[in-house]
């Protein structure tokens, strides 16, 4: 298939209903061959996995790329210069080099994120007042995440939506505004944002002794973990807090689960329990698997999530990441980061010898 | 089953001994590649057997004699499957099995021991020569070369044939040696006469009856007998077996 | 089945808190209880066993000392005895390590205890033995003894079997009193040779403790720490810097911090004879225990140029890994391990993308890694657990300049090489800080008497009590002899 083609079966299937496992399977294995084929250094790693599309048959069994891969390789099916949009991950691991995803076109991005967007956070609004506690697109040009808030912002946020940073930080007069506003109009409001700007707001909203209940109908999106931007909290307590600042009840502050290397997001349906259980459009597969043999676990064993994102067809499609998870009815649940363990005895493993030798 | 996921690459096999080899790994779930050097419509046949058997199969044309199709054919088997697990040397020199018109030994001329030469020793060097890169990157493997029992026991002496195959005992036992301390296994499979094949239509009623007058077994083999020993030389469960050969002859060879 | 661990002389355990380890490997629990003392318990037993270090052991000979342990190593020797039957039992199921390794491993480790070996050891650091038991005359005149502390305290850390008797034998040389913590991950070892010391010399036996504690806690730490005349200490970085800061400003804290070792294999060695032996010695350094020692490999650096190329000899490494998996299984890697291989074998495939020729070997599911290079790669450790690395290099020679920049993580080198290269390699490799060259094959089990991380084992311990030549002269003039 061409890339025109790829991108036309695939806003096609986004916006269909009712696609059944073989229509997934199927196109999956499309798009895995035309990857294979136009992706050189995929195909080395394909290869060196013993695995072509010749000899896979489900989507299951297509290589995933551990998502380190995209600092050492250049995974893009399309010329890099000729792409719409690159985006590229956070600049915080340990060697510094960032991992770029590159978009022929965000046709693809925008439908995938809007007709999940709809279904799972707005649901029963059409339209809400929204406040963004994140920096606009045009400061962070490659965040996936200030694109995504960007385009929640212009497809769903009714008159007056907003955001709520500057470049100096918190704009907390306008933030304090739109709260009061929206309790005494009693419009519901929604606020969205990185999980660790929430946090910077409740510390301070909690030295001034700020605390509003907003109307019903309110919700929170957070998205990311604190990711050492903020004090790290345990996720009950920082649902418990939201609650307590905002008057949102749990089950309305929705976690996104999303990626720099994929164009799908997860959501849960509220975090009355943590932690939460995140599921993703059909478009999207997920499997726990076992990090170093790669093969599928048992549902219920803790394990490695590798997701299979079909919107994500530029790039690669089925991504091996670090995060620990279980398989549940209806999705999973995300455990955290998986992290490597230090030798038993008086060996050094790689990551102590990173860490000592950086000084 | 036995081989799922598995390369096999079976040389000369879009008949006889070959076919049945193709075929039976591909009842156990292996890709097989078919390949053949003239009958293309009878490899596609094998590759249509193999996949109603439950495996997969590729046709590929190649002289095993020559060493740049050999190499196009490894090269083109990589490219679409990542790897090969198992090859077995099965292509032979065109050889007629008739007792009755046998060239004689006084009648043989060199050139008669080269053809046979080439026919199975050097295209085994050859298809060895240009696998091995892919084996030895994965540190497994296994080779099977096809011999016969004549080796042991030249019932008829069809001189430059059987000489031939000899060579090639004895070449596999050198790679054997040279190929274990990398995990690769080589062994023969060395089957008595074997009816019907194309080689052995001519084989006249009466020396088949001498044969199993001598056989154990009673009979002589089908090609569907030669496959069992094959992909049991091929499998896990041969795995601390290497340069060793097995005679599939219904016990007319002991040893 | 509940087994004991520690050993507390002169404390009725049931004065004590107990507390129930849990092991569990491929189905087989068992359970170890450790004591767990108060900070009164704890100051009680220091006081304790400094009093029977002065009492009982500063006048015990050196002689008499090695004697001593020699008897309770020949114990654990004697696979009748039933202290060696345990340790052959529940080792195995304790750290995971393959039974029979860990029997093989024993003997060979424990022989370097021997009497003989023992005196070599002290040999090694005092030209003189007996200026342990009595003033000596100096080279440079005058008189000198060296004294052992009276608490020295060892923080083991790691579950390779057997490692705290290293530092727990040396305190007994030089007569020191010794609390050892063991480390959850093999509390055992050192308990039952403290034991069997007691069974053979009670008096010896009440100037040794072995206590554990929870990992970080820091309270019990601290109460050891208070009391020690001596710390020796093993762990991370992070463990060492913190037991440093801890140690009361006069206490010594000598510290054994986690190491990388590497191979080299000379071209020399590298013929279509011996090659396959070479490899052979490789694959069995990286198969003892798993790679948990500061002596186990991660890297070998290979010449160029020899009839066996550099990949070849990769390939014949991997396949010896896989002979080895079926002597010696490795033991079953915890999800965090799994995690860390995992992610080592993944760096390496992606280097091997964009690197001529480089490759990984190996099924990602399988108990063994090699990854191959032919590039100018740094020193770096491995995924543990039966990976390694080989680098092909154009010569040996260039590779200590390579490593060079790792000097505070470098300890054991094993070579295969010819003599004179050998002995130009030794040169090269101790200036940038190597503290140790074996042979391959040798590289897990030390000689007896090595000086670990370079260092003097029994000497580090001692401080030196001299009566300088003046005072000798001076007292003349005090005789009554005097004319």
């Amino acid at each position: 298939m061409t890339e025109a083609q790829i991108i036309k079966t695939l806003l096609n299937f986004i916006v269909a209903d009712g696609a059944t496992n073989d229509d997934f399977n199927a196109l999956a294995l499309q798009i895995f061959a035309y990857q294979f084929e136009n992706n050189i250094p995929y195909q080395r790693f394909c290869r060196q996995r013993e695995r072509t599309p010749r000899t896979v048959r489900s989507w299951r069994n297509i290589p995933a790329v551990p998502i380190n891969g995209y600092k050492d390789l250049m995974l893009s099916c399309c010329d890099p210069e000729s792409a719409d949009r690159v985006f590229m991950t956070s600049g915080t691991t340990k060697d510094g080099i960032r991992g770029k995803c590159y978009h022929p076109t965000l046709s693809v991005y925008d439908t995938s994120m809007i007709t999940a967007f709809r279904q799972r956070f707005m649901q029963e609004h059409p339209k809400l007042r929204m406040g963004i506690l994140f920096p606009t697109e045009q400061t962070m040009p490659n965040s996936s995440l200030a694109h995504y808030l960007t385009l929640a912002l212009n497809e769903f946020g009714a008159d007056g939506s907003r955001y709520l940073l500057t470049d100096d930080g918190l704009d907390r007069e306008a933030l304090f505004s739109e709260l009061d506003r929206a309790v005494q109009t009693g419009e519901p409001y929604a606020l969205l944002g990185a999980s660790f700007s929430f946090v910077h707001v409740m510390d301070d909203m909690e030295r001034l002794g700020k605390a509003v209940s907003l109307p019903k109908g309110s919700r929170i999106l957070d998205t990311g973990g604190f990711k050492g931007q903020s004090r790290e909290l345990e996720l009950d307590a920082f649902y418990d807090l939201l609650e307590a600042r905002f008057g949102v009840p749990r089950d309305h502050c929705i976690n996104m689960y999303g990626m720099t290397e994929l164009s799908t997001e997860f959501y849960d349906w509220g975090n009355t329990t943590c932690p939460s259980v995140k599921s993703g459009p059909h478009w999207i597969r997920s499997q726990i698997v076992n990090p170093l043999t790669g093969d599928e676990l048992p549902k219920g064993d803790k394990g490695v999530l590798v997701h299979c994102d079909l919107a994500h067809f530029n790039c690669v499609s089925s991504i091996l990441t670090e995060d620990a998870g279980i398989e549940v009815d209806d999705g999973f649940l995300l455990l955290g980061r998986a992290e490597g363990a230090e030798a038993k005895g008086c060996s050094m493993a790689v990551d102590e010898f990173l860490k000592a030798a950086q000084g | 089953m036995k081989f799922d996921g598995k390369i096999v690459l079976v040389t000369g096999s879009s008949r006889g001994i070959g076919a049945a080899i193709a075929k039976a790994f591909a009842g156990e779930g292996a890709t097989i590649i078919v390949n053949y050097v003239q009958n293309a419509n009878a490899a596609e046949e094998v590759v249509s057997a193999c996949k109603t058997a439950g495996g997969d199969a590729m046709a590929i044309q190649a002289d095993v004699t020559s060493g740049e199709q050999i190499k196009a054919l490894v090269d083109q088997t990589l490219m679409d499957f990542a790897k090969i697990d198992v090859v077995v040397n099965n292509a032979f020199k065109p050889y007629t099995f008739d007792p009755d018109n046998r060239k004689q030994f006084w009648d043989l001329e060199w050139q008669d021991y080269q053809d046979q030469l080439d026919g199975a020793l050097f295209s085994t060097y050859t298809m060895c020569q240009a696998v091995l890169p892919a084996l030895k990157k994965r540190t497994q493997g296994s080779i099977i070369n096809m011999a016969s029992d004549l080796v042991a026991r030249p019932t008829i002496p069809y001189h430059d044939y059987t000489t031939a195959k000899s060579a090639l005992i004895g070449f596999s036992r050198n790679l054997a040696m040279e190929l274990g301390p990398l995990g690769i296994r080589v062994n023969c499979v060395a089957p008595g006469l074997v009816y019907p094949t194309d080689a052995s239509r001519k084989t006249k009623e009466r020396v088949k009856e001498m044969i199993i007058a001598q056989t154990p077994m009673r009979r002589i083999a089908s090609p569907e007998d030669i496959t069992g020993p094959v992909m049991f030389l091929a499998s896990d469960w041969s795995r601390f077996m290497t340069g060793q050969t097995l005679y599939v002859d219904g016990g007319l060879v002991m040893k | 089945m509940v087994l004991k661990a520690g050993y507390l002389p002169g404390i009725d355990d049931d004065a004590v808190e107990w507390q129930t380890l849990t092991y569990d490997r491929d189905g087989h629990a068992i359970e170890v209880s450790v004591p767990l003392l108060s900070n009164e318990q704890m100051q009680d037993l220091s006081e304790r066993i400094k009093e029977a270090s002065r009492q009982h052991l500063k006048s015990m000979t050196v002689s008499d000392i090695t004697a001593t342990i020699d008897a309770a190593i020949a114990r654990l020797l004697d696979r009748n005895d039933t202290y060696r039957q345990q340790a052959e039992e529940y080792l195995p199921l304790i750290t995971g390590y393959d039974a029979e390794m860990i029997r093989l491993g024993l003997t060979g480790y424990l022989k370097t205890f021997r009497q003989s070996e023992l005196r070599r050891f002290i040999a090694e650091d005092f030209g003189n033995p007996k200026i342990l038991d009595e003033f000596q005359p100096l080279p440079k005149g005058g008189y000198g003894k060296a004294y052992g502390p009276d608490l020295l305290a060892h923080i083991w850390a790691g579950n390779v079997p057997g490692i705290p008797l290293w530092s727990l034998i040396s305190g007994l040389l030089v007569k020191a009193g010794n609390i050892g913590k063991v480390p959850s991950a093999e509390p055992l070892m050192a308990s039952w040779f403290a034991r069997i010391i007691a069974e053979t010399d009670p008096m010896l036996g009440q100037c040794l403790a072995v206590v554990w504690w929870k990992g970080g806690d820091v309270d019990r730490e601290q109460a050891l720490l208070n009391q020690a005349d001596l710390v020796v200490a093993y762990g991370n970085n992070d463990t060492l810097h913190q037991i440093r800061d801890r140690t009361p400003i006069t206490t010594r804290c000598l510290t054994y911090s986690h190491k990388v070792s590497f191979g080299m294999v000379s071209k020399a060695a590298l013929d279509t004879g011996k090659a396959w032996d070479v490899a052979h010695q490789v694959a069995y350094d990286i198969v003892r225990y798993d790679q948990q020692g500061c002596y186990s490999p991660h890297v070998f650096f290979v010449e160029q140029g020899g009839a066996v190329t550099p990949q070849e000899f990769a390939q014949y490494i991997a396949n010896e890994l896989d002979c080895f998996e079926e002597k010696f299984p490795r033991r079953t890697l915890t999800i965090e391990e799994a995690s860390g291989v995992a992610a080592w074998r993944q760096s390496e495939e992606m280097k091997s993308f964009s690197e001529e020729n480089a490759s990984v070997m190996g099924d990602a599911g399988g108990a063994w890694s090699v990854a191959y290079s032919e590039a100018e790669e740094d020193l770096a450790p491995s995924g543990l657990n039966r990976t390694a690395k080989v680098i092909a290099v154009k010569q040996l020679d260039d590779v200590p300049a390579r490593i060079a920049p790792y000097r505070a993580f470098l300890q054991t080198v094993g070579i295969a090489a010819a003599p004179e290269e050998l002995h130009r390699l030794a040169e090269m490799l101790g200036a940038v800080g190597v503290t140790r060259i074996s042979a391959l094959e040798h590289m897990t089990a030390p000689e007896a008497g090595w000086h670990h991380d370079g260092r003097f084992n029994l000497l580090d311990l001692v401080t030196m009590t001299e009566v300088e030549r003046s005072a000798e002269t001076a007292a003349e003039a005090f005789s009554d002899y005097v004319d």
